[in-house]
């Protein structure tokens, strides 16, 4: 049997008296596209903070391929191959679109021409070349998005961790948003996906993972999901249908 | 490669001043001034512009080179370059200190440490005896493998050469991993450390590098001046002046701190001197007796802290990115 490329036990996080995440497991397989949903304050980006190193677990173990990661600084995290967005996007807004995606291709290469090279391939690949000069701050959101995904493509993940990519988007430029990412699966990359468009959740992922006050309450295909009666209470609301 | 050929070439003409100038030691002395600053102030900019990370106590590195130059030459008679090179091990140990306890922090921490470092150095070399307390330390005469180091044609140079090398540094810093480590980490630290960033080595790595150029800055002025006192080099109106300079000139940019030196250090210099309310009476303006006259000739000396000052808040409301930003953007 083949071990999953990233397994979550009994993952607790507390804020002083303030429960997050609360025993939480789950695990991802290889090439996976993996969706974490659930109403807002569910604690998935906390979650996401926890796997990624920028917030310390309370109890429980996040392995990553093989290695305990729980106790990782996030530089380190990114380091190993594990590599996420950000809801609110975080462009280096003073430095050009170009720059942005070469601090990215650093982590896997020193040299200057090289890490161009590589943060114009990706730039090619989400559709931003020809904003490369641009200053980040000055693009629109749904650039923003674009580029927040180019730039941790350049650090060549093995795990992409995306977090709302889609949220504020237009249906367009959130088509364009999902098959880039298929495209970047097929690559052979694995990929977790925090959104809260069901659409687009169902369209795009293997298996998911509903998160509600904390808690993990339900987990399957897209289908089963959809289908579930406490996911429909909980979150889809009654009027729901897939 | 093209800044550095510009650097090359403003260096040879900078170089060729002295002998134009001939026996001119009142201009010679500002110019090696305006050096040391502009030195100094692109040597901060490596942490406060690139970085992001404002230091408040860069006396304390400028300190450290000249007090351990001059140490090391009055009791031990030490070749003052290699009084030159301890002052940057001390320098650079207390950055190490300072970088290692604050830069696991996020937020102003390190800002606030920078003075408080600064100002514990500043003390206790006032209260140690070895340090000269609050007398300093007096130099008859320093020799350099036999030359009298008494001219000032020598420090001319080695200021230039020291602003060169930290031009230079600059210039690398902006074509190399570790330049574009350091603008993510001023831009988003998050963003920065999701990307693979070790924010607490970047920053500890560009202080070092700060702080050795700083402690060289020092170490040449104490021997240049042959007298240091704790007002004189490890003051916080140095941090601060270091600081205004970059500001005023742009920060971030590889000629913003050097056109802030050219600026400021003459105008400072021509209040001092008392040029500005002597011209005013001289031209008529202001008349010699009156009260104005009187108030100016007394009082605009001391204000050349003042009129910095006003300059900053003027640049921060009209151009944040300084003298240098109004011309071209930020690059």
């Amino acid at each position: 049997m083949i071990e999953p490329l990233l397994k979550i036990s009994h993952v607790n996080k507390h804020f002083g008296g303030n429960i997050a995440v609360s025993d939480v497991s789950f695990a991802v397989e290889e090439q996976q596209i993996f969706g974490l949903i659930g109403p807002n304050g569910a604690g998935k980006t906390t979650l996401f903070n926890c796997i990624t190193g920028f917030y310390p677990v309370t109890s429980g173990d996040v392995i990553f391929d093989n290695r305990k990661i729980n106790n990782l600084r996030p530089d380190a995290v990114c380091r190993l191959g594990m590599a996420r967005t950000w809801q609110r996007v975080k462009p280096l807004s003073s430095l050009s679109v170009l720059e942005n995606v070469m601090i990215g291709a650093f982590s896997i290469t020193r040299s200057l021409t090289e890490a161009r090279e590589k943060a114009q391939e990706q730039l090619t690949q989400v559709g931003l070349s020809d904003y490369a000069t641009q200053l980040a701050g000055s693009l629109s959101i749904g650039l923003k998005k674009k580029l927040e995904l180019a730039r941790v493509l350049a650090t060549k993940p093995k795990m992409l961790l995306l977090d709302e990519i889609c949220g504020g988007l237009n249906h367009t430029e959130t088509d364009t948003l999902l098959q880039i990412i298929r495209d970047v699966r097929k690559q052979g990359t694995t990929i977790v996906f925090i959104e809260h468009d069901m659409k687009a959740v169902t369209s795009i992922c293997d298996h998911i993972v509903v998160l509600n006050s904390g808690v993990k309450l339900a987990e399957g295909t897209p289908a089963e999901i959809t289908r579930n009666q406490e996911v429909i209470a909980a979150y889809l609301g009654g009027g729901y249908h897939a | 490669m093209k800044q550095l050929i510009i650097v090359a070439l403003l260096a040879a003409l900078a170089a060729a001043i002295p002998s134009l100038l001939g026996e001119n030691p009142y201009i010679i002395g500002l110019l090696i001034s305006v050096l040391m600053m502009a030195a100094l102030s692109s040597a901060w900019n490596i942490i406060g512009g690139f970085a992001g990370q404002y230091s408040f106590g860069h006396a304390a590195y400028f300190g450290a080179g000249a007090y351990t130059t001059m140490i090391l030459i009055s009791s031990w008679n030490v070749n003052p370059l290699a009084g030159m090179v301890a002052g940057i091990a001390i320098a650079a140990v207390i950055a190490l200190i300072t970088g290692s306890i604050v830069f696991g922090l996020r937020g102003h921490y390190f800002a606030l440490a920078s003075i408080a470092v600064a100002e514990i150095i500043r003390l206790s070399v006032l209260n140690f005896e070895f340090t000269g307390g609050a007398q300093g330390i007096l130099l008859a005469n320093v020799t350099l493998w036999g030359l009298d180091l008494n001219s000032k044609d020598p420090f001319y140079y080695g200021m230039l050469l020291l602003l060169v090398v930290t031009l230079a540094v600059t210039i690398w810093l902006r074509k190399s991993k570790t330049g574009y480590y350091l603008q993510a980490i001023r831009e988003d630290q998050d963003a920065a450390s999701s990307l693979g960033i070790n924010l607490a080595r970047y920053k500890n790595r560009s202080l070092l590098l700060s702080a050795a150029l700083t402690s060289v800055a020092g170490s040449l002025y104490s021997v240049y001046i042959r007298f240091i006192d704790t007002s004189a080099v490890l003051d916080l109106r140095l941090s601060i002046e270091i600081i205004l300079t970059a500001i005023i000139g742009g920060v971030g940019t590889l000629w913003g701190p050097v056109l802030g030196a050219i600026l400021l250090v003459p105008l400072a210099e021509m209040l001092r001197s008392n040029v500005i309310g002597d011209s005013l009476v001289k031209l008529g303006i202001v008349s010699e007796t009156s009260a104005l006259g009187v108030f100016l000739s007394e009082n605009l000396a001391h204000a050349h802290v003042l009129v910095y000052g006003i300059i900053t808040v003027l640049c921060i409301l009209y151009m944040p990115k300084g003298i240098l930003g109004l011309f071209r953007r930020i690059k």
